[in-house]
């Protein structure tokens, strides 16, 4: 009984960690340019593409995937801010999330297109039997996504609040006039936060590959559930987007293991109405300071 | 030396004209206070210099350089910082980190020691990691100036500093207004306090309506009492 | 003014779907299939026209509405046996459901939060009908039964096409008569600018969830009508590629009209029919297609067409302007001399904080009867949140506010205009999509959402009711010199005109007073002096009272007969102009404290 919830526990947390990543790409992105990106989950799908390509296609190093991937994601998605996004800075809100909901269609399209298939299968970066203790089971490539998901996330984390350029993207978050007068360029700081986002995302879909294969499904996979997790984070809080993150993907699993494995859908669903509608500043907000 | 020039600038929000054609100078070192009732385009003007907001035509030189094109991020590493109306501070950051964040500025320029900031306004120094939306709405003004002097700029742009203080902070401010005016760096203010203008300015622009309405010597705008003319009309009428 | 092309050009779009019906009659029985769903993606084109349109929102769960549809007309069928006329009107029911349900947190959120919630509901419903096996066939799918209206077996493609073809030219009249109606004109000003609808009595959450409802039942019943012709109804082919490809029909065609609805449901349906060999691109041409819509051509095909044809065809530049009848032009009646002791508007001891700031301090201030009462302050001096207060945009901390006896407390802002309260906005605030007539009309404050609705009929008929409305419009904008723009876009008038319209639409309902926020902020310094006298003339002549907040004290000065000085969230000073202007106190406020010597 016990050993089944540790079980369910550790399922929900390695796809809390994947999640916790994708809401911190949204959430870093929306911080900075105060723009939703409804194209993160095509991005996450382009990484998943990217390492089923170097990894299955070209027969290389697993490792290559997890430094290429986010690096080449990130200037796709640095490029999209220079040439959608930019023009688009004066528009209002509806315009903008038109623009990447099709952004993001447009991506899938385009990889369905190129691959013309239903699903590409990737095979884990480990492989062998799981550790068992006390009837838990632990593979390899469960422990890797679990602990190289979060260490990036807490990394992100770290840069953002203590490194020069995040730095620069919280100035922007909390007031783009002053940010500017201190001598931040908008156009490098936007970009650079579409750079970082996309890197997150594809590294999302290098660490979702094995689990989902890819598919123009798992880029609506990933932006729900990213989009969740960052409302539940309270939507501009890093560190809230990751324990958000980890709070859906335990959520999902017990609701799949003792409900019905339909009702995993579900949940993400009953949980955004519940926190939009009840706690719009999210359960895990930042400190919050004063208005000046 | 010039330090500013501004030639027939034009500021407009779609079609509402906020600034009319205005030219001024300011010779480096010197003060000029821009005077004028509210709505008559001051604030517009000074965001229009620092490229905040889009100049419809006109021109704007900086050290004999022309930086009409450039944007706020460019202008200000050339060192010509704003202190904004609403002093725009990012609640969030320490006192601390916001003047590190501002050494951005500064660009190729060697910056200021926060030193020599905590010196201009020691209470800063006291509330070194205390959060800005914090502070109090004096020393928050405080923090925008030495925010925007911490970078060591050739001009200040002052937006109304004196709006929403009392009396006892306004003498501290003018204090350390004169002290930067006073380690070379030119200076333009705007106001509508006439306490603030005259012991700041040498000379003073008066806009109303988003014209140049009348400039000069600030002692002649007071013996004229111009200001009460233009703020209030010809009230004998 | 009568314009007689009103109720034809309203009939248009229904005259096209029937024109589209006989024409396909004649063709092979693939096109009829292909048509059919085409006429159904126009339907659809068209409900969205209303909700992304008109509305504003962003909805991508208009696959789950249309599966709603098809499987509550399908399933009442195969269960309970119904007809399927009565199956039909189960759909629009559902759909108005679903609406309603989704409306529930979608007028709480705009933008990316809508987007979402609605992508999340489609998820969910798609789950739920696969999941429901026992009911719904699941995944597998459902076989949907032959129908048949009134003993008529509909077997035949011609028998669909007709069916389908006049039903969804029926449904269409309907939306194009709510469009085209106060209906529709309402629901873009809620969505315009929502201080200023609620300030006229439109209530923007009563309004978004209409479009919400009428959106919905619409999709819905285009679902029930396509699901014969689909024969098996299964959950996937309602999913969310789906949802994302109808947002983009009123994209693509153009938002603001019944026309883009048509263009962009039937044109992006029926395109890729035309381009086969290339129909492995058509989800990421039409992708591509709605971001260069949305970057470069905001007003989609119907707007281009517009220019385009503007191009061609050289319009008759102006109508003449519209001949007024005589009885109404003359102006009212000047009342009787108004007793200037009473008082109208009564503010004693307003206070409000925002944290450490104490933004009113308790603030007392009068406005007699027909009187004209100014309030002028140094920036930062509190006037703009006193006003919002009188105004009902900020609840007060403490303090009475009495309007002719009644407390203005508590009361919602949308609920003045009744009391015979209106305004002006400092930001002008008129509705840019809507001719100035339209912002007028709305200004008469007869704005209910169902009353709105019954409204839309009678102006599709031109009614007398529609043809009072449009000459108490006419009248008010004779009063501010605007007859001449009656039909002009408001977005089209200069600052100066659209601050008159602001009037026109704030007397036409003829209130007791009007607050006027910054009356001539960034007018021309040409164009103040013919204010002035517009509210000089409004004042003696209707004998409303006005509470004016203004920077230019001397426009102020010489329009109120008493004026108020704020400083730091007090009044400082009250009387009449040139009195109060007088006073140190006030020179002190504005220019510090040694020139007050």
């Amino acid at each position: 009984m016990l050993a089944e919830l540790g079980n369910i526990l550790i399922a929900g947390i390695k796809f809390g960690a994947i999640y916790a990543l994708a809401a911190l790409g949204l959430v870093v992105i929306h911080k900075a340019t105060k723009t939703v990106n409804f194209a993160h989950g095509a991005f996450a799908m382009l990484g998943a593409f990217g390492s089923f390509l170097i990894v299955v296609h070209w027969q290389g190093p697993y490792w290559l995937a997890y430094l290429l991937v986010p690096i080449l994601i990130g200037i796709i998605a640095a490029l999209i801010e220079f040439l959608i996004l930019r023009p688009l800075r004066r528009a209002d809100m509806f315009t903008v999330v038109i623009a990447t909901v099709f952004l993001g269609i447009a991506l899938g399209e385009a990889f369905r297109l190129i691959y013309n298939t239903e699903l590409l299968a990737v095979p884990g970066m480990f492989v062998g039997a799981p550790f068992v203790v006390s009837r838990v089971f632990v593979t390899k490539e469960t422990l890797w996504v679990i602990a190289g998901a979060l260490v990036t996330a807490l990394a992100c984390v770290m840069l953002f609040h203590h490194g020069k350029i995040g730095r620069g993207m919280r100035a922007m978050a909390s007031n783009v006039r002053g940010a500017q007068l201190c001598g931040y360029s908008v156009d490098r700081v936007y970009m650079f936060a579409w750079f970082l986002g996309g890197a997150l995302a594809g590294l999302t879909g290098v660490f979702v590959a094995p689990i989902t294969g890819v598919s123009v499904e798992l880029s609506i996979a990933v932006i729900t559930a990213g989009f969740v997790a960052g409302v539940i984070g309270g939507f501009d809080s890093l560190r809230g987007a990751i324990l958000g993150g980890l709070l859906l993907g335990v959520v999902e699993s017990l609701a799949a293991a003792y409900v019905s494995s339909a009702m995993k859908n579900c949940v993400s669903f009953i949980l955004l109405f519940f926190v939009l509608m009840w706690r719009p500043e999210g359960l895990f907000p930042e400190r919050v300071a004063r208005r000046v | 030396m010039i330090a500013l020039r501004v030639t027939d600038l034009r500021v407009a929000y779609g079609q509402v004209v906020a600034v009319h054609d205005l030219s001024l100078t300011i010779e480096a070192g010197d003060a000029l206070v821009l005077l004028g009732p509210n709505g008559a385009g001051k604030t517009s003007a000074v965001e229009a210099i620092v490229g905040l907001l889009p100049k419809r035509r006109g021109k704007v030189e900086f050290f004999g350089e022309d930086i009409s094109a450039m944007n706020t991020s460019a202008i200000v590493r050339k060192g010509l910082a704003l202190v904004p109306q609403w002093r725009e501070l990012f609640p969030t950051f320490s006192v601390e980190e916001t003047l590190i964040a501002a050494t951005t500025a500064a660009d190729k320029r060697e910056p200021k020691s926060l030193e020599s900031i905590y010196d201009l306004f020691p209470v800063l120094q006291a509330r070194r990691q205390q959060l800005a939306g914090s502070l109090s709405g004096g020393e928050q003004q405080m923090l925008a100036i030495g925010r925007a002097l911490v970078a060591n700029p050739k001009l200040l742009l002052l937006d109304e500093p004196s709006s929403g203080l009392a009396s006892g902070v306004m003498r501290t401010l003018i204090q350390a207004i004169k002290r930067i005016r006073q380690s070379g760096v030119a200076i333009l203010l705007v106001e509508q306090n006439m306490e603030i203008a005259r012991s700041v300015g040498d000379r003073c622009c008066m806009l109303a309506a988003g014209t140049l309405a009348w400039q000069g010597p600030m002692q002649e705008a007071i013996k004229h009492d111009e200001a009460a003319r233009i703020y209030f009309g010809d009230t004998r009428a | 003014m009568s314009d007689k092309r009103f109720g034809f050009a309203g009939l248009g779009p229904t005259v096209f779907i029937l024109i589209c019906l006989v024409a396909g009659l004649a063709l092979d029985s693939y096109p009829k299939y292909v048509l059919a769903i085409t006429i159904i993606s126009m339907v659809i084109g068209v409900a969205l026209v209303v909700l992304v349109g008109l509305g504003r929102c962003i909805t991508l769960a208009s696959g789950s509405v249309m599966a709603i549809g098809a499987y509550a007309a399908t399933l009442s069928m195969v269960h309970l046996g119904v007809p399927y006329a009565a199956a039909l009107l189960l759909a629009i029911l559902a759909g108005a459901a679903a609406g309603w349900l989704i409306a529930l947190p979608g007028t709480r959120f705009r933008g990316h939060n809508l987007a979402m919630v609605t992508l999340v509901f489609q998820s969910v419903c798609i789950i739920l009908i696969r999941e429901a096996k026992w009911l719904t066939g699941g995944a597998e799918g459902i076989r949907v039964p032959p129908p048949s209206i009134m003993g008529w077996r509909i077997a035949s493609d011609s028998d669909f096409l007709i069916v389908i073809g006049v039903l969804s030219a029926l449904i269409v009249l309907l939306m194009t008569i709510l469009v085209r109606g106060p209906f529709g004109k309402n629901l873009q000003a809620a969505a315009g600018n929502e201080v200023a609808a609620e300030t006229f009595g439109v209530s923007v959450p009563g309004y978004l969830t209409a479009a919400f409802v009428v959106s919905s039942a619409a999709i819905a019943f285009a679902g029930a009508l396509a699901a014969p012709r689909i024969r098996i109804l299964d959950p996937d082919s309602f999913g969310v590629l789906p949802s994302i490809s109808m947002l983009a029909y009123p994209i693509v065609g153009g938002m603001y009209s019944v026309w883009g609805g048509l263009l962009g449901g039937g044109g992006l349906r029926v395109l890729p029919e035309f381009l086969r060999p290339v129909a492995d691109y058509q989800e990421l041409f039409f992708a591509g297609l709605v971001i260069v819509v949305v970057m470069f051509f905001p007003g989609g095909l119907v707007e281009l067409l517009r220019r385009g044809s503007a191009l061609v065809f050289v319009r008759d530049a102006k109508r003449g302007s519209a001949p007024i009848p005589a009885a109404a032009a003359s102006p009212i009646a000047a009342a009787a001399e108004a007793d200037a002791s009473q008082v109208l508007l009564r503010v004693e001891g307003v206070d409000k904080h925002f944290d450490a700031l104490h933004a009113v301090n308790s603030a007392n201030l009068m406005v007699p009867v027909a009187g004209i009462h100014g309030l002028i302050g140094p920036n930062g001096a509190g006037k703009t949140s006193l006003f919002n207060i009188i105004s009902g945009f900020l609840e007060a901390d403490q303090g009475r506010i009495e309007f002719g006896g009644t407390s203005l407390l508590n009361l919602r802002a949308r609920d003045r205009i009744r009391l015979g309260i209106t305004r002006t906005f400092q930001h002008v605030a008129v509705f840019g999509q809507l001719s100035c007539l339209d912002n007028v009309i709305i200004g008469r404050g007869r704005n209910a959402v169902f009353h709105s609705m019954q409204q839309s009929f009678e102006y599709f008929i031109d009614g007398p009711g529609a043809v009072a409305a449009r000459r108490e419009a006419l009248v008010a904008l004779q009063a501010v010199g605007l007859v001449d723009q009656a039909h002009s876009l408001a977005a089209a008038l200069s600052l100066g005109d659209q601050r008159r319209l602001e009037i026109a639409r704030a007397i036409i309902s003829e209130p007791k007073l009007i607050l006027l926020d910054e009356p001539v902020s960034g007018v021309s310094e040409s164009e103040v002096e013919g204010l002035r006298q517009l509210l000089l003339r409004i004042n003696a002549e209707r004998n409303i009272a006005m509470l004016v907040v203004e920077h230019n004290i001397p426009f102020v000065a010489k329009l109120c007969r008493t004026m108020s000085v704020m400083g730091a969230g007090r009044i400082v000073a009250e009387g009449r102009p040139a009195e109060v202007i007088a006073m140190p106190a006030v020179r002190q406020l504005y220019f510090g404290e040694e020139s007050a010597a």
